[in-house]
């Protein structure tokens, strides 16, 4: 085995980001924005927007390169740190970014030059600010939502008349759908941060929602409560619902189990049906939040300001960064965003004309909790994400506890996170 | 010689050998040496704060990133032990057969060579797509044949991920100590192997006793090559696990366990660049010196021809 090093691949990294973005462009060129995402599947999305806004500013080209949405983090930290990386950012929310923001990377927006950020509420514009100055980063441009989405036509076929609103009965359509010889849920074991979706879809019934984020954030609850550990537990309980070989399904088949009708549920995100579509366009697709663990419980929709974007604060383009910038934030773009990839928008002027999308955000302003991880305990190392998505994917095979698991993201809050230091 | 002349000839080294030196100083000694500074600072995200001595080597002697740090040394130490047995064996094995192969070596020594060039991600997309437990031909096969109970999932299992993963690697790999083997093997003295058929050795008796003395410095090439190789090990869990050594941090290794450590890791936003400047003296130490050691002992058990 003779392997490059590492320090190779990184080298080869920052190659390529050099590459990618040109310095000072003659005067009669054209200036090239270059453009960064996590977001694959949104590429022909993009390239559309882009068209559309180069029509209009035809001396400005702008190039959006998307990055394998695990690794995007990595690879953006790492060109930002070497003083490169794109002119244009999609920035992940709350913690997710906030230790490049805090070290200078990003250009502080103001609403004299973004006047878009004047209509976003104080809520969603929290995602996109620096976790220690305030100040604003980014541009939130959608809110996301979890819940389950299913498919009317296999539930029909399955016997399935209702849907679930109780843990119970969802475990008794699960039955029947697997009865009827479909899959029960397309979810499977292969992508961590998938499976932390799925436990902060199911999840906060079982722990008391919003009031359980707001004591535990206050310190006055911790991760080993009896109601955490219970939630942890529920997605143990649906692994053998799960597809066969669950544990090496990745990401993008299990989203296709669900797409191409194989699988009757795919618990998640909303951000998951414009990819569904893509897949098979004809799919019919229903959502519901999560039911209630018993009778006494609530029902709750997990619900963050999901990413933003920013400007490279090394930008030699700004004016031209400013302008692209401010056409993510116009009507036509957000009302694109939300038609055709079924995003929730972070602006009130954006109409939602989607049913799926519609009725997800009847429940979202009814029922909404924050995602406990990505809200509260992303901004240190290690966040409770790093240790519950490999630590989800031992509890579906049995490798370890759900106490065994609260315990580790315990230990790992509270060697940071100052209100809970000292506690287990 | 005169001493004028050799002045000289220090002079015309000097200056061939400076833009290499320039070359290594400023992009390797300088960079290892900042790594071992920022080792020894605090860090809040990519800013450096203050001194704080031996803090973040002790914080990668806890929970949770010790245990990350056994599980990955282990791995690592698992694929030295394994891809030094069966690859450099398998290795040894295919150069011999090319060796005494009458015909069509040239057809030979291209088939094991050509996984070698191949790019390792394609390699790794390839093997993932074969390997792929609801779509992949090799569980649909398995299954065809009746064996379903053997159509396992090969990479999301924590039990045969990381063997699947040193099975690829050792596809992807072999046709290299099988060609430095072959080189060794066609420097030795054709009159020695002679010499020992005259006085009536056996084939076996022939490899065991005059051709792998001989071979004794390919092996040290090898042997160092595959333990910097295995300790290092980052292309191919990166593409098959990602960063976070998935699943379940079963096919983590110690050089993911830095890049997570010091650019953050999967999906999940901050990273410590103070323990993963840490993790990296530690990896750095136990290279170097397993290396300097390793080829030391090997080196003096080579035979002269």
């Amino acid at each position: 085995m003779k392997i490059k090093r590492f320090r190779g691949l990184v080298a080869a990294l920052f190659a390529v980001t050099a590459v990618a973005i040109p310095g000072a462009t003659s005067a009669s060129a054209a200036t090239e924005l270059t453009f960064w995402s996590w977001r694959t599947e949104d590429k022909a999305f993009y390239e559309n927007q882009i068209k559309l806004f180069q029509a209009k500013n035809p001396d400005i080209t702008v190039k959006f390169t998307p990055y394998l949405n695990t690794e995007y983090n990595a690879i953006l930290a790492t060109a930002l740190t070497a003083g490169k990386g794109p002119d244009i950012i999609q920035m992940r929310p709350y913690g997710g970014m906030s230790n490049l923001s805090d070290a200078g990377n990003f250009l502080p927006l103001t609403a004299a030059e973004v006047p878009a950020l004047k209509k976003l509420p104080a809520g969603i514009l929290a995602a996109a600010q620096g976790y220690k100055d305030k100040k604003q980063y980014g541009l939130p441009y959608a809110v996301s939502a979890l819940g389950i989405m299913y498919n009317p036509d296999i539930l029909e076929q399955s016997g399935v008349r209702a849907l679930p609103q109780t843990w119970a009965q969802l475990m008794e359509a699960f039955n029947k759908v697997k009865k009827a010889g479909f899959l029960p849920i397309g979810n499977a074991g292969g992508n961590g941060p998938a499976l932390e979706q799925l436990h902060a879809t199911i999840g906060p019934t079982f722990y008391g929602g919003t009031s359980f984020f707001n004591d535990v954030v206050a310190g006055k609850k911790t991760f080993t409560d009896k109601a955490y550990v219970a939630s942890l537990k529920a997605v143990a309980d649906i692994a053998k619902y799960m597809p066969a070989n669950y544990q090496g399904i990745d990401y993008n088949t299990m989203r296709g189990l669900f797409a191409n009708e194989k699988a009757a549920f795919y618990i998640g995100g909303n951000y998951e049906i414009g990819y569904f579509r893509s897949l098979n366009p004809s799919l019919n697709i229903g959502w519901f939040p999560a039911p209630k663990a018993n009778a006494g419980a609530k029902r709750y929709v997990g619900t963050w300001a999901d990413g933003s974007y920013a400007i490279n604060a090394k930008t030699t383009n700004k004016a031209a960064a400013l302008k692209f910038l401010n056409f993510l934030g116009t009507k036509e773009f957000g009302q694109a965003l939300v038609d055709e990839i079924a995003f929730i928008p972070t602006a009130p002027y954006v109409k939602i004309n989607d049913q799926a999308v519609k009725e997800i955000n009847r429940w979202r302003t009814t029922l909404g909790t924050p995602f406990l991880n990505v809200v509260g305990f992303r901004y240190e190392s290690p966040t409770s994400s790093s240790i519950l998505q490999p630590g989800f994917q031992k509890l579906i095979v049995g490798g370890t506890t759900p106490e065994q698991l609260a315990k580790d993201v315990q230990t790992a809050v509270a060697s940071w996170y100052a209100p809970q230091k000292g506690k287990s | 010689m005169s001493s004028a002349l050799k002045r000289d000839q220090h002079k015309a080294i000097g200056a061939l050998l400076t833009p290499a030196l320039i070359i290594i100083i400023v992009f390797t000694t300088i960079p290892a040496l900042t790594t071992l500074s920022y080792a020894f600072f605090g860090w809040e995200g990519f800013q450096r704060t203050t001194y704080v001595g031996f803090e973040n080597f002790q914080s990668l002697f806890q929970y949770p990133y010790f245990d990350q740090f056994k599980a990955a040394l282990k791995h690592n130490t698992i694929a030295f032990v394994v891809i030094m047995t069966f690859q450099t064996s398998i290795g040894l094995l295919l150069a011999y057969a090319m060796f005494r192969v009458k015909r069509g070596l040239r057809f030979y020594r291209v088939v094991v060579f050509l996984p070698v060039i191949f790019s390792l991600v394609v390699v790794g997309y390839l093997w993932q797509a074969l390997l792929d437990p609801y779509y992949g031909p090799i569980n649909q096969i398995l299954t065809g044949i009746g064996l379903p109970e053997f159509a396992k999932p090969w990479l999301g299992d924590t039990a045969t991920a990381l063997p699947s993963l040193m099975f690829i690697n050792l596809w992807r790999w072999v046709g290299f100590p099988a060609i430095v083997f072959l080189a060794g093997l066609n420097a030795i003295n054709q009159e020695f192997l002679e010499a020992a058929r005259i006085d009536g050795a056996s084939e076996g008796q022939i490899f065991r006793k005059v051709i792998f003395p001989l071979l004794a410095p390919s092996l040290t090439i090898i042997t160092v090559l595959t333990f910097i190789g295995a300790y290092e090990w980052f292309d191919l869990p990166f593409v098959l696990g990602g960063s976070n050594g998935s699943p379940a941090g079963s096919t983590d290794t110690l050089a993911l366990m830095f890049y997570r450590l010091s650019f953050g890791s999967i999906d999940s936003g901050a990273n410590n660049v103070g323990v993963g400047s840490a993790l990296g003296v530690l990896i750095f130490t136990l290279v170097g010196l397993g290396a300097a050691l390793g080829s030391n002992l090997l080196r003096r058990r080579e035979v002269e021809q």
